[in-house]
């Protein structure tokens, strides 16, 4: 994982009715497999699909995506 | 029933890679009528992803697309360091090429396994790409050995005990992933002292000891190294 990012999708999954990875997947146009990666954390979803995925929630994105700060994160790329 | 059909259906390869599929087959069984078929080959491995990059093809999602990108990455540094390597040898030594055709094949079966491998990997996650590997290793050696054993139940049993590890391997991966990580490393270089070998010809052992690491040797490596480095809250409960 590139990003310190934290994600509750799989708690909102279950606030929603116990909604299945299988049909968050098809409410967000995205595979099952993307959605394990996601819940896992070895993804981070684009902007976009963050979105959908808050929207799908009903929720906002910052609710179900967040930075990690405990960790680092401060490292800037050089040139 | 009907739920069933629906997530086969959901888990159904895209169209264009069935497509694929099918023209690499087709290109292999004709290449044997003529070589100029192989190029059907190359057009079913490459043809979805070229259209994909070039924006016709939209049947993957973001992820799917980035473990593609990534599994490119991966087996451009296999292929490109194997490619110095080659070079270095071939201008070093008086080793000259007596079969291009062999080491063109090699080159071009390291770049695509490196980058099924590593896609599968990023994909499924290490620890199911790893299960679903062994047990087609498993399936495959117990094929051949079935094939080869005749008639006699007790010569299908014998032939099929080498195929019993790799199944036992399977179930340990997806419960204990660093055991079994570490037992594929140490098969995996087993594998290679076993069946590779470096001859006089060094041009000649190059090739076989390359082709062994890529198809005995480097699904279990990059497996085992996977599982190994799993974050301990991507294993199970009980995991080691």
């Amino acid at each position: 994982m590139d990003e310190n990012i934290h994600n509750e999708v799989r708690r909102h999954r279950f606030a929603c009715g116990e909604m299945t990875q299988e049909q968050l997947a098809r409410r967000v146009g995205v595979s099952r497999q993307t959605i394990i990666a996601i819940e896992k954390g070895s993804y981070n979803p684009s902007v976009a699909l963050a979105l959908r995925i808050a929207r799908a929630f009903g929720a906002r994105v910052e609710d179900v995506f967040r930075l990690d700060e405990s960790e680092g994160g401060n490292d800037v790329p050089r040139d | 029933m009907s739920r069933v059909i629906e997530q086969l259906r959901a888990r159904r390869p895209a169209t264009a890679t069935l497509v694929g599929a099918a023209l690499v087959i087709a290109g292999f069984l004709l290449a044997s009528v003529s070589w100029w078929f192989f190029i059907l080959a190359g057009a079913g491995a490459c043809g979805p992803g070229l259209l994909r990059e070039l924006g016709v093809l939209k049947d993957k999602d973001e992820f799917q697309r980035r473990a593609a990108h990534r599994a490119g990455y991966h087996a451009f540094l296999a292929t490109g360091f194997f490619g110095f390597v080659l070079v270095a040898l071939v201008r070093a030594t008086t080793g000259e090429l007596k079969n291009p055709a062999e080491l063109t094949t090699l080159m071009l079966a390291m770049l695509w396994l490196t980058w099924l491998l590593s896609s599968l990997l990023t994909y499924w996650g290490a620890r199911k790409a790893s299960t679903r590997l062994l047990l087609g290793f498993g399936a495959a050696w117990l094929a051949f050995a079935l094939a080869d054993a005749g008639p006699r139940p007790l010569g299908w049993l014998m032939a099929s005990l080498p195929a019993l590890p790799f199944f036992a391997l399977a179930a340990l991966a997806w419960r204990w992933p660093r055991v079994a990580g570490a037992l594929m490393v140490l098969i995996a270089a087993a594998m290679y002292w076993f069946f590779g070998y470096w001859s006089n010809d060094r041009m000649g052992g190059l090739i076989v000891n390359t082709g062994v690491a890529l198809l005995l040797c480097g699904p279990l490596l990059g497996c085992g190294t996977a599982l190994l480095s799993l974050r301990r809250e991507d294993a199970p409960a009980g995991a080691h």
